[in-house]
């Protein structure tokens, strides 16, 4: 009796540690969503190919080099640039036309996860923690994944960090102004074009740091993942409410949570109790649960 | 004035008849088996096509989930097909399912969405979409996951010319029905909502229910579209809830130009062709293998370039050039 309440518990708290990590990775997507949406109003549909970019050469980098660290930043860097490219080549010509943007980075999403396939080929790519993030300890009688902490860590460390120069910074304080009101902070002299390619690249870099440390924590990568995350990122965004960076989090630790205990419970609806979730902020509160714009 | 343009629409009209003829005798003047099956694809996928255009070109909402409407009419005949008989009456059953659901699904995924901002309908329909992914490869007794299952289908679709015929007479009546609605009032609104939802909100029209009405037709139109793929298929697996359906149909009117109706039947021409020679091309070089990029890239400059697409290029230089003409002639006159 006793032992089956003990091995309850030993579930609850993995399902529990899976749903942050997996939130984690999903914030780390949803992030630079809402960032970008909330400052430049741009829905970026090719988020999910950022993220599939920062999995691939990330892990192509860390087999290269065998070293994880130079897997991330080399990742982190993809994103980056790809984030610069894509903020100055595709976006830039169609600001202010919604129906445009849509559909110009939706093209952008198809043409970089079939440059994925061109660049190392249409088959899964494995992936491996390195040495010392593998295996798991245990404490208290419950066995941890190291590698699962070690994503929550990150993510964790990377929402502190944005948190911080968005509340503590002048560059924050303008990327607050300008979600508020753009317009008002162009007219005070400060260049907002400059700011909006910063938040997308930072936006990008983030998805793509979130890609990398999926690879490890799935087992494999492979192109089409991109679309799948951008989805549960999209969910997050309207849950969190679009352009809420504090939103964005606490939806994305509720969405990866709900998927994680569904996952066990009742797997075939795991999907569908996030998507329920949404359908029901989207009737009651469409600003979002953590957000105030509409 | 009049009198040049009823000129201009009556030597359109010609042409489209004289096409259409053009299409009904192909397979009689050509037993190429291959060509023809290649044609009834582009047929489909022009209805296809046709019934996105709506919603994007003249309504102006833009959905990233298009294919759930495709898989549930495919789904819903291959089901049908295999678990009752394969007749002609279970059929029409299909179909008439088909209608309802994909009624009832654009309906409440218009309700959610189309009262926000445009993001909102395109994220919504592609979460919808994935979802219906799910419960097609999840529904194992009905569906047969991603393997999907053959069917056998009614006596009246098994010859491949009378299909041909049925496909092409299908996309001629949803071509002329599309066209006919779209130029009525109702057609009307929904292009000035296009143009400017505010302002024709403020001329009191209920934006929302006219957008409700576009999906839920644009919704039927492709369920239909679903059906008669899956019918000449007669097999049907999970791959016609992906993306692949949604971004074929995106190329198809964004290619062929939005807002035209025939843009998207001959954007579905153009890919559907392209996808056939190009795979053949495979051979030659892997790049063709994917092909797909280079609609990609082409795409994303006509997006940047040419937002009205090939039709709605070609029209605008013609009328610029009608103008001048029609100019000259005033011109000539008040001359004279």
């Amino acid at each position: 009796m006793r032992k089956g309440g003990e091995e309850e518990l030993d579930v609850f708290f993995n399902l529990t540690l899976n749903g942050l990590a997996t939130g984690m990775l999903i914030f780390l997507l949803a992030a630079g969503l809402t960032l970008i949406f909330g400052l430049m109003d741009v829905l970026n549909f090719a988020h999910g190919g950022l993220f599939a970019w920062g999995a691939y050469s990330g892990t192509w980098l860390y087999a290269t080099t065998g070293s994880f660290i130079i897997g991330i930043l080399g990742a982190v860097v993809t994103g980056l640039i790809l984030g610069l490219i894509t903020e100055r080549v595709i976006i830039k010509p169609v600001y202010g036309n919604h129906v445009q943007q849509i559909l110009i980075t939706l093209g952008l999403m198809l043409v970089l996860s079939e440059l994925l396939k061109v660049v190392w080929g249409p088959n899964q790519l494995s992936a491996t923690a390195p040495d010392f993030l593998k295996g798991s300890f245990e404490l208290g009688g419950i066995i941890i994944i190291k590698y699962r902490l070690f994503i929550i860590a990150v993510g964790f460390l990377v929402f502190v960090t944005v948190q911080y120069v968005l509340k503590n910074t002048k560059i924050g304080l303008v990327v607050r102004a300008g979600v508020m009101n753009k317009e008002m902070v162009q007219a005070l002299g400060i260049n907002i074009k400059k700011v909006f390619m910063l938040v997308f690249m930072v936006g990008s870099g983030m998805a793509a740091l979130g890609g990398v440390l999926l690879g490890p924590y799935s087992g494999v990568i492979h192109a089409e993942m991109g679309m799948e995350f951008a989805i549960l990122a999209f969910i997050v965004v309207v849950i969190g409410g679009m352009g809420s960076f504090p939103g964005s989090i606490l939806a994305a630790i509720l969405v990866g949570l709900s998927g994680s205990f569904m996952a066990y419970y009742v797997p075939d609806l795991a999907l569908a109790a996030n998507m329920l979730l949404m359908a029901v902020v989207l009737i009651f509160r469409p600003q979002g649960l953590f957000g105030w714009k509409g | 004035m009049r009198k040049v343009k009823s000129i201009f629409v009556q030597r359109k009209n010609i042409v489209y008849t004289f096409i259409a003829i053009l299409l009904i005798l192909f397979p009689f003047m050509n037993d190429s088996r291959s060509m023809m099956i290649l044609f009834t694809q582009v047929f489909i996928f022009a209805i296809f096509a046709m019934s996105y255009d709506l919603l994007l070109g003249f309504t102006g909402i833009v959905s990233f989930g298009h294919a759930m409407f495709f898989g549930i009419g495919a789904y819903a005949v291959g089901i049908f097909m295999k678990q009752f008989e394969p007749t002609l009456p279970y059929f029409l059953l299909a179909v008439v399912i088909t209608i309802l659901i994909t009624a009832i699904v654009s309906y409440v995924v218009g309700l959610l969405t189309l009262r926000l901002k445009s993001h909102f309908y395109a994220m919504l329909t592609l979460a919808f979409a994935s979802l219906f992914l799910v419960l097609a490869e999840k529904w194992r007794t009905l569906t047969h996951g991603n393997d999907g299952f053959t069917f056998r289908t009614p006596e009246l679709f098994r010859d491949r010319l009378d299909f041909y015929l049925i496909c092409l007479v299908s996309m001629i009546v949803v071509f002329l029905l599309l066209n006919r609605f779209t130029n009525s009032p109702l057609g009307k609104v929904l292009q000035a909502i296009r143009e400017n939802e505010q302002r024709t909100e403020s001329l009191g029209y209920s934006v929302i229910q006219y957008k409700i009405i576009a999906s839920v037709v644009s919704g039927v139109l492709a369920g239909f579209a679903g059906i008669l793929y899956s019918v000449s298929l007669r097999f049907v697996n999970t791959s016609v809830f992906t993306m692949d359906i949604t971004l074929d149909a995106l190329l198809m009117t964004i290619i062929g130009g939005v807002g035209t109706l025939i843009g998207a039947i001959i954007g579905a021409g153009l890919i559907e062709f392209a996808h056939h020679w190009l795979t053949e091309l495979a051979k030659v070089h892997w790049i063709f293998e994917r092909w797909i990029i280079f609609f990609g890239i082409i795409y994303i400059l006509v997006v940047m370039f040419f937002p009205r697409g090939i039709v709605g290029t070609v029209r605008n230089i013609k009328m610029k050039s009608k103008k001048r003409v029609i100019e000259k002639s005033e011109q000539q006159k008040a001359a004279g």
